[in-house]
């Protein structure tokens, strides 16, 4: 037997006590009257000489419940051998989450996580399993299980340990919530799709910052049997401050030489408040900067876990400063921002049309309202009389005509050939005698445009959402068309525009918008006009988005975003056709032709889409909430349905250690000690129980010889 | 200790054991069996009786009662003389008897307290029939009982009923006893201390000294239990004061070489004041028979008697 705190057997010796007890007890138990005390000392209690000791069952008694005492305090146990351990036996499988975000750039911080990781596989038992999963925005698997068990078990830490060697911080955010999602569902299912026994752990490597995202788990039920280990890493210096852009709304008036507004956040636990905001210029096109400040920086005091928003002027005299810098702090990651400004677009209306401008009642005065002027966007609305010929330099411009009035066959052929070439042309009869014209430019005969008046009104009836022109509308809230009224509308069989596609229909069954391919342009066909003779279109709330959806299907405006966070979609508007994409380093990655959608570069810097009719730029930056340093609570993971558990100390491998905590094992186990207290309480039962006899039947025997 | 003497004297005597005295419960009794064995030891005794006695001369002076003149020496040699008489007739004596409760333990079967009584009234009784006034004051941490010393019929018996009381005080104070009784007797007399003094001695001196200044006799009877002298016991005990109810583990192996000793400083010390005050010191062990006492005191009486005679006659005279 061994004990986990021999010190306790010292206590033993308590029972020299009851000894002691039995043998003066006896001595000074008399009585004697005396005079006077007057001359008398107490003299020191004596052993009795006698080596009998009175009521030896007593002592036994007494001195057994002592020594089960100390021996229970001792903490008993029997050592066995580790290996009947069944929880050592029993394999793990362990997810190791190892974070890779922007914010793991910090002083020290990737070292510490990849030594926590590295310390974390080498852990591993050899019948365990583990898997690597390096995640910022996603997890993905970088040793899977299917590899740690095809690896021989002898190279399998090494194998792991050497993947992990090749990673190293991105700049993206931290997505926390989704790895574990992750990370718990590759834990949950066994290579063939079965639930996998034995215990299952997630090993999370981070440094856990307040920026995380954890939105992921809210609606994920955690499964059971699943821990999460923490492995927090710190960096050197505790606090940091970040830069962001403060978003701007695409209806934003900012002029392009507006002053631009940045957020400047500051963690909790910072040390410095006290920063430099600056315009920076770059060194060859790289996100490098020099340092060197352009213009005089402004001074931003922001203190610990509070943000600020400042105005920053632009330089003048320097051509389209893009880049703005923190400094005075030196975790550098997120102290530069990249601004690329939105330009304002411009583009031509060409309309073809008998309309006097200023008539409320003609669809020209609703047009050139619904055009108006923005920051990005300015339209220009050219009229010209039907008669009139093309001027190229009017068309050269437009890439949309609206045309409403019948035109003479020549000019009509000249409009077909422009949308042949990729222009847009809606034609908007005013009246039945414009089918003349339809047919000119659709080369289709016997084209017959009817004017009807329904009894009441007519309304859209059928609208195809899946149209990119009523794409924008194809949301419930605002997909009714039902309050538009039609007063009159030109009836065209459909079937005889062979090669028209109904986009809307009336709900008469007629066609009220078709759309006919033209070469590499587009016609439309409305068989109504907006103007108040017609319909209730100009007044409704879908005029504008209509028309503006009309101007983007014909590549006059291309709403590009100039500014990205890494992790999003790049979505390349209609007229972009891109085919390569320059990095900031100067490579041109390719682009699939004709692709819409592009992942955003993950490296943050001022990117240029090559191969369009000119190069578009865009700027991407940091996430803003991978600035938020401060650690994250675990409360937090704990609120959310994780169970999170401790790391263990250090297990330092020294004999004597492990020793003792195979000890510290066993005794938790057997509990030996409870039945040593359990003989304490029982001893001292049958104590008390034969103390009390022994006392009655003295008093007897006092009672029976009276003094 | 009574001298040897006494033992010589007394040896033909029929002597009566204590322990067999201590059974008579009255006390009257006791001392008269005391006294009637002392009479008949006492009747060859050379110091026998007391009476009125002439002393000495002295030259008459204008103003002297001319009823003393001594006519027989004015015819022989003209010239007037005075003759002085010993005042020995209507000797006043107050008993002073220790009733606290240390007076109250006794090894030998009866108490101190029981002791003290028997000599009290053993005294009270001889003196009696001398005729002598017999006054008594009984205390312990203050005065119980005071009798004014007279000589009547039924005073005796008074007297020794005051005796029989049992102890009932918690503490030994010599001092207010004696305080009490300097300021009760005016008239020059007897006082006889009986105690076991088992107080402290320190404010005893100046009390005597005041009884002693008042020209009084002081006799102290100190009694001890044989007990008291060797601690007794051979086993360790718990001793309880009989006084306070304290108790302390004693083992008497250990504490009686000690307790001797201060024990033995205690009496001399006593001893010795009485000595200085020119007090007759007796010590009496409960287990002496009271014949002793008896005999001491008037032994020693005689004696002082004899020395004072001795050193104040300094004439010639002769009966009147």
């Amino acid at each position: 037997m061994s004990f986990l705190t021999p010190l306790f057997l010292l206590g033993g010796l308590a029972i020299v006590g009851p000894i002691l007890y039995h043998l003066v007890r006896r001595t000074t138990r008399e009585k004697q009257r005396f005079s006077s005390l007057m001359f008398l000392l107490p003299s020191p209690p004596r052993l009795s000489n006698r080596k009998r000791l009175e009521h030896w069952l007593l002592l036994l008694l007494r001195c057994a419940a002592l020594a089960l005492l100390a021996l229970g305090f001792a903490r008993p146990f029997l050592r066995q051998a580790p290996v009947d351990d069944p929880t050592a036996a029993q394999p793990k499988r362990i997810v190791v989450l190892v974070d890779i975000s922007a914010s793991m750039r910090r002083d020290g911080v990737w070292a510490a996580a990849r030594e926590r990781a590295e310390a974390v596989l080498r852990r591993a038992g050899p019948a365990d399993q583990v898997a690597l999963y390096p995640f910022d925005r996603q997890a993905s698997a970088l040793v899977s299980f299917e590899d740690w068990n095809r690896t021989a078990p002898a190279e399998r830490v090494a194998f792991a340990v050497g993947r992990l060697a090749t990673l190293t911080p991105s700049w993206a955010g931290t997505q926390l919530g989704s790895a574990l999602v992750t990370a718990a569902e590759a834990l949950g299912e066994n290579e063939d799709g079965k639930a996998a026994p034995g215990p299952r752990q997630i090993v999370l490597v981070s440094d856990l910052q307040s920026g995380s995202r954890l939105d992921a788990l809210q609606a994920y039920e955690w499964p059971k049997g699943v821990d999460l280990v923490l492995e927090p890493v710190k960096a050197r210096t505790p606090g940091n401050a970040g830069v962001q852009l403060v978003a701007e709304g695409p209806d934003s008036t900012r002029a392009v030489d507006a002053p631009v507004r940045v957020r400047v956040s500051n963690s909790a636990d910072a040390t410095r408040e006290k920063f430099k905001l600056g315009w920076t210029a770059l060194r060859n096109g790289n996100t490098d900067t020099t340092g060197e400040l352009i213009g005089a920086p402004i001074d931003a005091y922001v203190p610990p876990g509070q943000s600020r928003v400042f105005s920053l002027p632009v330089p003048k005299g320097v051509a389209a400063p893009e880049v703005i810098t923190l400094q005075g702090d030196p975790e550098a990651f997120d102290n530069t921002v990249h601004v690329i400004p939105h330009a304002q677009q411009r583009a031509t209306v060409l309309w073809i049309g008998s309309d006097v401008a200023e008539d409320v009642r003609q669809p020209l005065f609703f047009l050139r309202r619904a055009f108006v002027e923005t920051p990005r966007v300015a339209v220009r609305v050219l009229a010209s009389a039907p008669a009139a010929t093309l001027s190229p330099a009017d068309l050269s411009g437009s890439t949309l005509i609206f045309l409403t009035d019948a035109v003479p066959a020549d000019k009509a052929a000249a409009l077909r050939a422009e949308v042949e070439a990729g222009r847009t042309l809606v034609f908007l009869p005013k009246s039945a005698a414009a089918a003349a014209t339809l047919g000119a430019l659709t080369g289709r005969e016997g084209l017959a445009l009817v004017e009807t008046k329904p009894a009441n009104y007519a309304m859209l009836g059928e609208i195809d959402f899946q149209h990119p022109l009523f794409a924008p509308f194809a949301d419930p809230r605002f997909s009714d068309f039902t309050k538009i009224h039609f007063w009159q509308y030109r009836k065209l069989d459909a079937a005889a525009l062979s090669g028209a596609r109904v986009v809307a229909k009336f709900d008469s069954g007629d066609p009220a918008l078709l759309e006919m391919p033209l070469g590499k342009g587009k016609l439309y066909v409305l068989n109504s006009g907006w103007h108040p003779d017609d319909s209730q279109l100009a007044v409704s709330s879908k005029f504008v988005p209509l028309l503006w959806s009309l101007l983007e299907q014909s590549g006059g405006v291309a709403s590009f975003v100039t500014q990205y966070a890494i992790g999003e979609r790049l979505t390349l508007p209609a007229g972009v056709n891109a085919t390569g994409l320059l990095a900031p380093d100067g490579t041109t990655t390719p682009l699939a032709g004709g692709a819409t959608d592009v992942p955003v570069p993950a490296r943050p810097g001022i990117y240029t889409l090559t191969g369009g009719a000119k190069p578009q730029r865009f700027a991407v930056n940091l996430e803003p909430t991978e600035s938020r340093t401060a650690p994250l609570s675990t409360d937090d993971l704990e609120q959310l349905g994780v169970p999170v558990a401790r790391p263990k100390a250090e297990v330092v491998a020294t004999v004597e250690n492990k020793t003792m905590l195979q000890g510290i094992e066993s005794e938790n186990r057997q509990k030996l000690w409870r039945w040593f207290i359990a003989a304490t309480l029982a001893v001292l039962l049958v104590e008390t129980a034969l103390a009390g006899w022994t006392a009655r039947r003295a008093t007897l025997r006092t009672e029976e010889v009276p003094s | 200790m009574v001298a040897t003497s006494t033992h010589t004297a007394l040896s033909s005597a029929k002597l009566i054991d204590p322990q067999t005295l201590m059974t008579i419960r009255s006390l009257e009794l006791r001392a008269r069996a005391v006294v009637e064995g002392f009479w008949s030891g006492m009747h060859r005794s050379p110091y026998h009786g007391f009476s009125v006695e002439f002393t000495e001369y002295r030259q008459y002076t204008p103003g002297d009662d001319p009823r003393y003149l001594d006519w027989r020496v004015f015819a022989r040699s003209d010239r007037y003389f005075i003759k002085k008489y010993e005042d020995e007739t209507n000797l006043r004596v107050h008993l002073l008897v220790d009733q606290s409760r240390s007076m109250d333990y006794g090894s030998k079967g009866y108490t101190k307290l029981a002791y003290a009584a028997t000599l009290a009234s053993t005294l009270a009784y001889f003196l009696h029939l001398q005729g002598d006034a017999i006054g008594l004051l009984t205390f312990d941490e203050k005065v119980r009982e005071y009798l004014p010393a007279r000589h009547r019929a039924g005073h005796l018996r008074q007297l020794m009923l005051s005796l029989e009381r049992p102890a009932s005080g918690k503490a030994t104070d010599l001092v207010a006893p004696i305080e009490r009784i300097t300021t009760l007797i005016r008239k020059r007399g007897m006082v006889a201390l009986i105690s076991d003094f088992l107080a402290p001695l320190d404010r005893l001196e100046k009390n005597l000294i005041a009884l002693t200044a008042g020209g009084h006799e002081v006799v102290v009877f100190h009694l001890v239990d044989p007990a008291e002298l060797n601690l007794g016991l051979t086993s360790a005990a718990l001793f309880e004061d009989v006084e306070s109810a304290r108790t302390l583990y004693i083992d008497p192996a250990v504490a009686r070489a000690g307790y001797t000793k201060k024990f033995e400083a205690h009496c001399d010390a006593l001893q010795a004041i009485s000595r200085k005050l020119g007090i007759s010191y007796h010590r009496l062990s409960t287990a002496d028979p009271l014949e002793f006492a008896l005999f001491g005191f008037l032994q020693e009486r005689m004696r002082r008697g004899r020395l004072f005679r001795r050193a104040g006659s300094s004439g010639g005279g002769g009966r009147a």
